[in-house]
């Protein structure tokens, strides 16, 4: 009975989450110009993305965007995650270690605004900098900083500290200890604060908004923009490419995880069963 | 001079030679976590080069600690380190010459068994050619040549241990520090690997400070031994001395199996001493500094117990009960004998014929007796 309704509710949950996901790719392939109608299958929105200047200079920003602020991110959030695991006590710890979790917490549209404020004041007595790429970039970039910082801390906590010590052991000053140890370790964590980072960036509207100037827009404005002047299809064509990528991407990604975890399971038992020759 | 050293080469080295030169030297040293707990309290110690120098304590007394000063993780609160005569003290971990295998190896994952060997060697401005050439004989020190390209998890716990040695080894350290070196070990490879592990720093003569909490472990491998207790040293000597001749009644207990009888000096003699206690009458053949009235322990060792079915004739250093248990442990057997006063003892017998040693089985009245020798008198 209870396995009964367990197995009922994943199925609900399941299609919950990916009914709208699948209805948005099958009508991708709809020939008619109503989102909600089906008439017969084309490809006639995929032609018409390949052909909407505005959509692909959009999808362009954002990838460029994504990239350029999720490095950002990784490279400032490795660096305060490290100062707040391995250096228990500077004056201003608190304030660094509570400041950057702020973000995670306080919502976009807080962060925006502020962020254009400041902005716009910085403009006001500098002359600079101009809303555009770069303000965007900042804006994504700080936010991703938490979240970098989050990931990477929670690997640095679980991290053997002995391996630092070792390597100090045998000659290595503090920074070359975390170039040769520490870092090499962090790459997976590296990894997937890149990723995480990215897709948050990616998907981005509230803080684009704020800080986005004429000319800037990013993929999820224009199809938020599109979405309120009525529903068009090729909308559709660019959602469905964009899951083709993730899915891939994921599936890909997991694939190649299982595979080495499987492969280090062999090797260990091999390791054991070599030594009780 | 030369007579003293014709004593010394012409004595059997059964422990290895102890050279006279002393290596490392810890002046008062004491370290305070968190400005309250006290790990380390004031301690004391030189290392002669060439020794085995083992810190054996229970859990807490602050071994690490002491260890983790010696290769400058820690900054001791007080006190000075020095190292071939040098103040290193205020040296940071990275430039002593002093290296560690740790407990549980901390080998680096994402690097070959070839790599981690050759990681200290890189750090200083070795020629290639070299550093090869020094891993190559570490390899083959450890008899590891085969493992070269392997990673850490692609070893068992043994071969981890050994690439961890010859890690440590590579640099040729001036003082090897070993913390819990066997801990990860299942007990028979432990106790095969404790020998090898002897033999390699033997043969690479490197002095050693050795933290054990196994004292079979600080036996077989060290050539002088501390015991610990919160942080101080309650004895240092060579592993017979701790054993047959402890201090205090916490080192006895600590370091094998012990019988404690309280007592009271009855005489006190220059030759022989005699300890009144409930179960029996103890003769001690010689000399100890108390005074008469004193209470006293008396620690006697159970292999140094004789049983019988036979009442002894002598007044003294025997006593009587029943056997409440017998363990069989293949090469002795150890009985525990319940006294008229309900106090257990141990008694552990040889079973050096095939039959069981003295016919003695549960529920037997039994005598416990030993020689004037035997026994230990403990002040405190
Ligand atoms: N970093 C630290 N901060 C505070 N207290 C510590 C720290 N490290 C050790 N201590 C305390 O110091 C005491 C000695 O610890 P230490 O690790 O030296 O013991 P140990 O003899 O090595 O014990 P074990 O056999 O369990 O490893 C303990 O009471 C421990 O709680
Ligand atoms: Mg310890």
């Amino acid at each position: 009975m209870n396995k009964l309704f367990g197995r009922a509710w994943m199925i609900a949950v399941y299609i919950f989450l990916y009914m709208p996901i699948v209805t948005l790719v099958i009508y991708s392939f709809n020939a008619s110009p109503l989102v909600t109608v089906w008439s017969e299958a084309s490809l006639r929105w995929y032609v018409a993305l390949a052909n909407d200047g505005d959509l692909i200079a959009a999808v362009w920003l954002s990838l460029k965007i994504a990239f350029l602020s999720s490095l950002m991110s990784v490279f400032f959030g490795t660096f305060t995650a490290f100062a707040l695991t391995r250096y228990k006590r500077f004056p201003g710890r608190t304030l660094l270690s509570s400041m950057s979790s702020t973000p995670l917490v306080m919502p976009d549209v807080i962060v925006g605004l502020s962020l254009l404020l400041m902005l716009v004041s910085l403009q006001h007595w500098l002359g600079f900098p101009e809303r555009g790429l770069f303000t965007i970039l900042l804006g994504h970039a700080l936010l991703g900083t938490a979240y970098a910082a989050v990931v990477v801390t929670s690997r640095l906590n679980e991290m053997d500290k002995r391996l630092d010590e070792a390597a100090m052991d045998l000659g290595c000053r503090p920074f070359q200890v975390f170039r040769l140890v520490t870092l090499p370790l962090l790459v997976p964590a590296l990894v997937s604060a890149f990723l995480l980072t990215f897709t948050l960036s990616f998907d981005d509207v509230v803080l684009s908004s704020f800080l986005s100037g004429p000319g800037y827009s990013t993929l999820p404005m224009v199809i938020f923009s599109r979405a309120r002047l009525g529903l068009n299809p090729t909308i559709n064509a660019v959602a469905a490419v964009t899951i083709a990528v993730v899915s891939i991407a994921v599936i890909a990604s997991s694939i190649y995880q299982s595979r080495a975890e499987r492969q280090r399971k062999r090797e260990v038992a091999q390791a054991y069963s070599d030594a009780n020759q | 001079m030369s007579t003293t050293a014709t004593t010394d080469s012409a004595k059997p080295s059964a422990i290895r030679k102890m050279a006279p030169q002393e290596l490392l030297r810890v002046e008062g040293i004491t370290k305070v976590y968190d400005g309250s707990v006290k790990a380390v309290d004031n301690i004391s110690l030189t290392v002669a080069t060439g020794e085995i120098f083992a810190l054996l304590g229970g859990s807490g007394c602050g071994k690490s600690t002491l260890l983790r000063m010696l290769a400058g993780f820690e900054k001791p609160t007080n006190g000075k380190i020095f190292l071939a005569g040098k103040d290193i003290t205020d040296l940071p971990a990275y430039k002593r010459p002093i290296n560690m295998m740790f407990q549980s190896y901390a080998l680096f994952p994402h690097l070959s068994v070839w790599e981690n060997i050759a990681f200290g060697l890189r750090r200083d401005d070795m020629a290639k050619g070299d550093i090869a050439e020094r891993v190559e004989s570490m390899l083959s020190l450890v008899q590891l040549d085969k493992f070269a390209k392997r990673k850490p998890h692609q070893l068992s716990g043994g071969q981890q241990q050994r690439v961890a040695l010859a890690r440590s080894l590579a640099k040729r350290p001036k003082l090897l520090l070993l913390d819990e070196p066997l801990g990860a070990l299942d007990k028979k490879l432990r106790e095969k690997t404790q020998l090898e592990l002897v033999n390699i720093i033997e043969e690479v003569g490197v002095t050693c400070v050795l933290v054990t909490h196994d004292q079979e472990e600080a036996m077989t491998m060290a050539s002088r031994i501390a015991v610990m207790s919160e942080g101080s040293f309650m004895q240092v000597g060579s592993p017979d001395e701790v054993y047959e001749m402890p201090n205090s009644r916490q080192v006895a207990d600590f370091i094998g199996n012990v019988n404690i009888f309280d007592g009271i000096i009855e005489e006190d003699e220059s030759d022989h001493v005699t300890i009144r206690c409930e179960e029996c009458l103890h003769y001690v053949g010689h000399g100890i500094s108390g005074n008469v009235g004193m209470s006293v322990g008396v620690a006697l060792r159970p292999e140094k117990i004789t049983l019988s079915k036979e009442q002894p004739q002598s007044e003294y250093n025997w006593c009587a009960g029943e056997v409440v248990e017998i363990v069989y442990f293949g090469a002795h057997t150890t009985y525990h004998l319940k006294l008229d006063s309900g106090k257990v003892i141990k008694a552990q017998e040889l079973n050096n014929t095939r039959d069981l040693s003295c016919g003695l089985t549960w529920g037997d009245r039994a005598y416990a007796h030993w020689n004037d020798m035997a026994m230990v008198v403990l002040t405190y």
